[in-house]
Order: structure tokens, then sequence, then C-alpha cells
């Protein structure tokens, strides 16, 4: 069943084809132009797996739920089948992010001689396992506000949602700077340099599983 | 005779509307025409024996309860929703590639037949097919795992006469091809159950108004055209609404023999489903 909602979303997801392959070569022109070579996984990431949320507004026009529902398959068969897409979607983004990265420097490389362009692996993967971790916050608040709301209605929740997570976090660090508090940056550095992949790993597999369930617990609830 | 979906006192309560007790059988062979205006609860009731809704009450299809054998029933279940589909940006070949994931008895070679026989393009988009081909397209994929029951909601609204008596002649022969099989056809277009339905299912505001046979319904009503002075004389057992007239009194009895019989009333017309159905919501007792 998972492999024909799958498929389903793909063949949706088609019609951006070329879309994406002009947003792709845009990231490697980019990369050209910029010293920030490292963004574009990050960036390719994003869009690809913010493309893959669109599969909702698919379902939602054609009522498609509904119909699926009365298929050997369940709600809980279709939740899970978005968060393997959605993930599936991120992690490809990023993957591929690295490889266009990789490919255009050493052709950069190749061409101009003259100023050769150290690339650093290590920061490259951070910064898409970062890119990743960032567009999983999102999604992980996105897909349950879309199960609750719809897919237009859901977009406005998560931006007001995300809005008043940026402004808990903000009025912490404000707190924390107005009572001086005394944090150690250095010590937080350490941590992050010695964790911070593991970190942001583990935090991104948590976020999508505590998604998950939620997302689950409001659709079960939900009337088609 | 075997019934393919047994409803027992189903309930389903929104908070402008509520399903009530609504008790039904759809037997094997058998075609069976669920009937009501917009919004009397067809699609409600529909959605309560696929388990799209949660609703109270007992549903069995195949003799088994809907709710513990889900998957099991939908394997054997082909189902037709006026307006909702896998997705309008597909095509009839991608939606091949898609079914056969989804039941294990897909008949890939009757859907392309099928296809064949109702001139369905299999490469252009469903978006751009026109209402009589989507709703081909739907049929074929409803009947192509061969299932045993098929559940139909509102699948002929919309279309042209010709199509509509394409569609009909398509459940004819998927019926009479085997006769465990039953279909269970919701509509509000009534006459095209005069021909092929078994069984007709009234839903009125939630509730059953009657279910009854066909040939019953057809045969034993009759309208009686009266006067005031005839229509005082009548019985009120004996009839079950009227309309008032300009010059007469047209009313809609259960069995005309009765009628003809008792009282020495010449003009009693055979009604139609629609006609019975229109003396239910807007006659008067």
């Amino acid at each position: 069943m998972m492999k024909a909602l799958l498929k389903k979303d793909l063949y949706n997801l088609a019609t951006y084809k070329a879309s994406l392959i002009i947003i792709i070569l845009f990231c490697g022109i980019a990369i050209i132009g910029t010293d920030a070579i490292n963004i574009a996984p990050a960036i390719i990431c994003g869009i690809v797996g913010m493309i893959s949320l669109s599969t909702f507004s698919y379902d939602e026009m054609s009522k498609s739920n509904r119909y699926i529902l009365t298929l050997p398959t369940n709600k809980k068969e279709l939740v899970r089948e978005k968060y393997i897409l959605v993930i599936g979607a991120t992690v490809l983004g990023g993957i591929l992010g690295m490889i266009l990265t990789i490919i255009v420097v050493n052709i950069m490389n190749y061409l101009r001689t003259e100023n050769i362009i150290n690339l650093d692996y290590q920061s490259l993967i951070i910064v898409t396992i970062g890119g990743i971790f960032a567009i999983s916050f999102l999604q992980s608040v996105q897909i349950p506000s879309i199960y609750k709301w719809g897919a237009e209605k859901g977009r406005i929740q998560m931006f007001i949602l995300v809005l008043i997570i940026v402004a808990i976090l903000g009025g912490m660090y404000f707190l924390i700077n107005k009572a001086n508090i005394n944090i150690d940056m250095e010590m937080i550095n350490n941590f992050i340099t010695k964790f911070g992949i593991m970190l942001l790993i583990i935090s991104t597999i948590v976020m999508y599983f505590i998604s998950y369930k939620i997302a689950y617990k409001i659709y079960k609830n939900k009337e088609e | 005779m075997e019934n393919n979906i047994e409803l027992k006192n189903v309930l389903k309560k929104y908070n402008d509307f509520e399903l009530k007790n609504i008790s039904f059988n759809v037997p094997q062979g058998c075609i069976v025409g669920l009937i009501g205006e917009n919004g009397a609860g067809k699609t409600t009731t529909i959605k309560s024996i696929l388990n799209i809704t949660k609703s109270e009450g007992t549903v069995k299809i195949f003799g088994k309860d809907s709710k513990k054998n889900e998957k099991e029933i939908k394997e054997e279940t082909g189902v037709v929703l006026d307006d909702s589909f896998l997705s309008e940006y597909l095509t009839a070949k991608q939606v091949n590639s898609i079914m056969k994931d989804f039941y294990k008895n897909w008949n890939e070679n009757k859907y392309i037949n099928l296809l064949k026989q109702f001139n369905l393009p299999t490469d252009k988009l469903i978006k751009d097919f026109s209402s009589g081909m989507k709703m081909k397209l739907k049929i074929a994929t409803a009947i192509s795992h061969n299932p045993k029951l098929l559940i139909l909601d509102e699948p002929t609204s919309g279309l042209d006469p010709v199509v509509r008596n394409e569609i009909l002649d398509i459940f004819r022969k998927y019926i009479e091809e085997d006769e465990t099989r039953s279909i269970l056809l919701s509509t509000h277009i009534t006459t095209d159950l005069e021909h092929i339905s078994d069984y007709i299912v009234f839903i009125e505001k939630g509730k059953i108004i009657f279910d009854l046979p066909t040939d019953e319904l057809l045969e034993n009503y009759g309208i009686i055209k009266c006067s005031k002075d005839d229509f005082t004389k009548l019985d009120e057992n004996d009839y079950i609404t009227y309309k008032k007239g300009k010059y007469q009194y047209e009313v809609l009895t259960k069995d005309k023999s009765v009628i003809k019989n008792k009282y020495n009333l010449m003009t009693i017309d055979k009604p139609s489903i629609e006609d019975i159905m229109l003396f239910y919501i807007k006659g008067e007792k």
C-alpha cells in the first residue's frame, strides 16, 4: 500500500520536474558566483523538502484521501507515507545539493586553475545536516498543521507557530541576558564541535517522530 | 438469499444533521438504489458503510464486521465517489500503475480493455477529461479487481443521457457476470433506477422512509387524481400523502388495487420513482 501511495505522490510531483531542474541549475550558477559555496545543499534540500509538501494541496484539490480510504489502506498508512515522502525528499535534496556543490567546485577548479577553491568537506556536511534540521523543523510543525487546518490554512498557522517559537526562544535569550547569567560560550562551542552533528541528527529524528504522532492523532479523528 | 451488505441501526450525529437508525440489506445478485434529496443522508450512509466516518450501529459486509475486517473487505469492494478520485494530475496509465499496488487481485488486462472499450486515452491527464470520461475511468478503476461489491455514490450525476445509459449498461453487465455480486447505487436521478434496480431504499432527513422491491413500488403504488368531494371520501389509512392542485387532488396510495375495489375512482396513474419521492417530500397528510 505504501508503494502505491508513494507512487501517487511522486506522479503528482512529476509536474514540478521542470521547475526543479531550473532551481538546481540556478543554484549551480549561484555557487559559481558566490564565495558561500557551502550553502547550496541547504537551499536545495529546503526547496525539495518544501515542494514535497505540495502533495497535500494535490490531495485536497482532488479530495483524494476520501477515495483512498475506500481502498485497502488506512489513515495510519496515509500519514506514515507522507512522512516517508517528506523525509526522503529532504534528505535526497541535501545529498543532491552536496553532489552539485562538489561537481561545480571541481569544474570551476579545472577551468580556473589560478583561483582554486578548497572545498571544506566537513563544513559542507555540517551545513547539509543543518539545512536538513532546519527544514525538518518547519515540516514537523507544518504537517500536523495541514492535517488540522488543511493545506492552505495550515501554511498560515505554521508561520504563526514558527513565529511563536522564535518569540519564545528570543524571549529566553533576552531574559538570560537581562539576568546577567554568564554563559560559557567556549564550552558551548566545544560541545557543538564535538556533538553538533550527532545532536542535529537526533533532534531531527525526534522532531519527525513527535510530529508524526501528533499528525496521526489529529488525522485519526478527522472526518473526510 | 445472502446479503453482501447488512446495516443495522446505523447512527451518525453531526451538529446540523443526524442519520437515524438506518437499517437495510443489499442481497447478493441485486442492485439496490439509495435515493433521496441532496443532503438527505445518502453519502453519510455510504461513508458509514465504508468506514470513512465513525458511526454507531452495525455494518456487516460479506457477513463480516466492517470495522474489524476493513482491509479484507476493501479488497473485495469497488467504490466510485462522485467528487473524489486519486488525483486530477494523473493519467489513466499511471492510475493502473498505482492501483496494481493497492489491490492483490488487480487485473491489468481487464483495466486496459475497459479503457479501450470506453475510448479513454491512456496518456492524457485526468483533469483534461470530460465529466463522462472521468466517470468511466472511475468505474473502470472500481471494477478491474473483480470486486464482489460495488458501492457507487452519484455515478450518473452531471452526465448526459447517452453516457448515463452507457454507464448503466456497464453496471447491468457487471451484475450479470456473477450472481454473488451486488451494487449499492446512490443517486438523486431516480429514472436511472427504474430499469436496473431490484430494491429501492428511500432516505429523507436521515431516516429511511421505505425499503421496497422496485417492482412492488412501480406496480402497486398509484396516484389517484380526483375531485375535492372524492378526496374527502377517502379513508386516511388508504393513502400516504396528497397534493392539492388548482382543479383536482393528487393522492399517493401504496396499493392501487385496494383503492380500485373500495372506491369508485377511475383515474389512478402509475407513478415513477421520482413521483413517489416527491409525494413523500412535498405531499401533505
